[in-house]
């Protein structure tokens, strides 16, 4: 399946040290990521959120390597996806990497109204 | 021999169709081709192809019956959607709306309410939903071509807070906490004009559902909100909905911090976060700040209340796991005092040990509560310390910052009116006004002022319903005599809330004039009731004809009778909130008929308490003989000054239980 980074751009393929499923229990498994190359997430289904929590914990545990999306996710979760921390997607059948790219090309940001309006506080003082 | 009919509902508008063999699909049951068992696997082929989907969704084969040459289905919620809902029977299903009628300038080009109390929208903002309009546009277009499955599509629509009815789709809009200003209010009557049959459905989250949208139509009518400001985003889905409030933040003479502020900020949290839009099922937050609980935060996923500390800080205290609906629980404390600058931080934790632990093998037990059972609470309070002291220390703080500028956003109402003893003097020569003050407002901070509620619960009428017309006249009202803003209630009224007592006299007259002037806020006819079967797609009784009847039968007691909550649901869902009326009512289905299960002693404030089943269901025709002979009970039973829910406290359930069940 095509393995796409967060500019939707096509990149060669590269197998996962280790594949995580929804139900990891992340307090074991965090501090053995610390020198892994490639950590993939596993989405069974694009409902199924736990992954996109599973990816804040992993970055704010302080992995800096390549954090990969699997499975089943929709290209309308790109940017939240990427919010989340991951730098990496094996892009579904169903959806190919044109349609990610297409979710890229909104002119607003990605996130929340909150951050939104500190920067733009910001801006105005 | 069964006799069958193929039905289902056509992607584009959502009207109800049925399968008419080699005529394809048509509107009207009569018309359909029935099968009976050895026919039915052909004709279900025929009628589902590889690409079915791309027209028709959720087809399925129904029971009918064959009389005088006509077809009736037999199960009730198959004959409301054959037919338009009972208690509109000027309102037959099937098409309406030219989609390529010419419709006129927006209500906003013309009106502003440039001294509401609702949270000020800049451009940038409004470019934000009107983005937001146009990508769902996209979504239905990559639904129509197929790029995305009804299975796909179907949690997106529903985070725009689009559903699939019976009768056609349904359109929920956000007000958030409930705040909205006169020009929103004609915004949405020209949508319910317009996009609508002429009408809307306030709900018991403080926003507003329109019943007839075509899916078509959608994008249009988002984009027709997006100028005043309002959207129907994460009105649904297993997601974090709209936050609720007190219907009188920021008025009440009760108030010790005003929550709109705090939801505000709570909402732009929520609204689009990452981690927490695909949770494992809705989630509800709400938050109070005054004395008493107008918002039933305990019966909350996440309930807040605020106040203030010694030193005269806001604080918080957070609740958490209350939840109605198949297993109502009331919330578990999680916190005293929590610092402003922790709110969202705490929030985080919560949702990060619910979205990596909740459930998602079972929809019925997938809320927080059910997680918080199962872990017990201690267990489950510990987690969220734990997660919440790894935090990274910077992560989502609410600074001093941050809080200033969405405060900034918040006009400050200029409330320079003094009482001139106006209203007191008219009160003496209009007793019809002195009744309606007396039930229908609430006291203000600014001594010259009062709040003042417009009941939506006429009797007779639909809980909740109110026309486009209806509409533009509480705005018009709303101009008159509130600063432009209005309020809507959890408990589906309308609110005026800065009302200078010496106008209450001239507004009360102008609601006499309108046919708004219901003088029953919190009595027995000022009843919660859900949509029900005639609408909705998850209901398994009708919800509407029964508060129908048994306002109609208590209506000549009903300041008699005083304080009560009276709510009804029409499914196990309980958007109704039937556990925690003094009466609660539930529809279920017995064998094909619709009868209701009665509790005793709900409550939603502050001593929220869930009400207790008291015996077998009562059939629909008996509902209001049963609450009347409790009511007479009652009367009988009650000390000087007791309201319902304190006798029965006091009594327990056995004086009542025997009335009901000598009634049939």
């Amino acid at each position: 399946m095509p393995l796409i980074n967060a500019r939707a751009e096509e990149i060669s393929s590269t197998a996962p040290d280790v594949v995580l499923p929804p139900d990891v229990e992340l307090a074991a498994v965090l501090p053995t990521l610390g020198e892994l190359a490639v950590v993939a997430v596993e989405f069974p289904k694009f409902r199924d959120g736990r992954g996109f929590t599973i990816a804040r914990a992993i970055r704010q545990h302080g992995y800096q390597g390549d954090l990969r999306a699997t499975g089943h996710f929709l290209p309308e979760q790109f940017l939240f996806l990427i919010s989340c921390g991951f730098s990496s997607f094996e892009t579904p059948v169903e959806h190919e990497p044109a349609k990610f790219a297409a979710a890229l090309a909104k002119p607003r940001q990605p996130g929340q109204l909150l951050r939104r309006s500190l920067a733009r506080a910001r801006e105005v003082a | 021999m069964v006799l069958q009919v193929i039905t289902g509902n056509r992607l584009a508008d959502g009207v109800s169709v049925w399968f008419a063999g080699a005529n394809g699909w048509t509107e009207h049951v009569d018309q359909a081709c029935s099968y009976d068992d050895a026919g039915m696997e052909a004709a279900l082929a025929q009628a589902k192809p590889e690409d079915a989907e791309l027209r028709v969704v959720d087809i399925r084969a129904v029971e009918v019956t064959h009389e005088e040459g006509k077809l009736f289905p037999v199960a009730h919620r198959e004959q409301i959607r054959a037919r338009g809902p009972s208690v509109r029977t000027d309102l037959p299903a099937g098409v309406w709306r030219d989609g390529t009628a010419q419709l006129p300038p927006l209500p906003s080009s013309t009106s502003s309410s440039p001294f509401a109390g609702i949270y000020r929208y800049d451009e940038y903002d409004r470019d934000f939903l009107r983005q937001r309009a146009r990508e769902f546009g996209t979504m239905v277009e990559r639904r129509r071509k197929g790029e995305l499955s009804e299975d796909e599509f179907k949690p997106l629509r529903l985070m725009n807070g689009v559903y699939l009815q019976l009768h056609a789709y349904m359109l929920r809009i956000a007000i958030p906490y409930g705040v909205l200003s006169a020009t929103q209010l004609r915004q949405l009557a020209y949508v319910a004009r317009h996009y609508d049959r002429g009408y809307g459905h306030f709900t018991t989250r403080q926003n507003i559902q329109f019943n007839w949208l075509r899916l078509e139509d959608v994008p249009a009518a988002l984009a027709a909100l997006a100028e005043a400001d309002i959207h129907g985003i994460q009105t649904s889905g297993n997601c974090i909905r709209n936050t609720t409030t007190d219907e009188f933040a920021g008025a009440a003479a009760d108030e010790t911090v005003d929550p709109r502020l705090y939801a505000e900020i709570i909402r732009q949290w929520s609204t689009d976060h990452p981690e927490f839009t695909y949770l494992p099922r809705k989630f509800k937050i709400a938050i109070v700040g005054a004395g008493h609980d107008r918002a039933a935060v305990r019966v909350h996923d996440i309930g807040i209340e605020s106040y203030r500390n010694d030193v005269g800080e806001p604080v918080f205290r957070i609740f958490a796991g209350g939840g109605l609906g198949r297993t109502p629980y009331v919330a578990v404390k999680l916190r005293e005092n929590l610092p402003v600058p922790e709110l969202l931080r705490y929030c985080e934790a919560i949702l990060r040990v619910y979205n990596a632990l909740g459930r998602r093998d079972n929809m019925y037990k997938a809320r927080i509560k059910i997680l918080i059972r199962e872990m017990k609470p201690d267990a489950f309070i510990k987690m969220v310390e734990d997660e919440y002291a790894s935090l990274p220390a910077d992560y989502c703080l609410l600074t001093d910052e941050l809080v200033q500028a969405v405060a900034a956003r918040f006009p400050e109402p200029e409330l320079p009116r003094q009482d001139g003893g106006v209203l007191k003097a008219a009160m003496l020569d209009d007793r019809a006004l002195a009744r309606w003050v007396k039930q229908n407002t609430h006291p203000h901070k600014a001594s010259g002022y009062v709040s003042a509620v417009i009941s939506l619960k006429p009797v007779g009428g639909i809980a909740g319903d109110a026309s486009a017309d209806e509409m533009d006249v509480v705005a018009d009202l709303a101009d008159k005599y509130s600063l432009g803003e209005i309020r809507v209630s959890h408990v589906q009224n309308l609110v005026l809330p800065h009302v200078a007592k010496d106008d209450v006299p001239a507004l009360f007259k102008d609601l006499v004039k309108a046919g708004l002037a219901t003088d029953n806020i919190g009595l027995v006819t000022d009843i919660i009731a859900c949509p029900g079967m005639d609408y909705c797609a998850l209901a398994t009784a009708r919800s509407i004809p029964v508060a129908q009847r048994i306002a109609e039968r208590l209506a000549p007691k009903q300041h008699e009778i005083g304080t009560l909550h009276v709510n009804i649901s029409g499914c196990i869902n309980a958007c109704g909130h039937h556990h925690v009326g003094h009466i609660g009512l539930l529809g279920v289905d017995k064998n094909g008929e619709e009868v209701y299960q009665i509790t005793l002693g709900g409550a939603a404030d502050e001593k929220a308490a869930i009400g207790r089943i008291i015996g077998p269901a009562v059939p629909t025709a008996k509902v209001p003989d049963a609450i009347e002979a409790l009511m007479d009970a009652y009367l009988k039973l009650r000390e000087t000054g007791e309201r319902f829910i304190d006798t029965y406290r006091r009594l327990g359930a056995e004086p009542f239980k025997e009335v009901i069940y000598a009634t049939h």
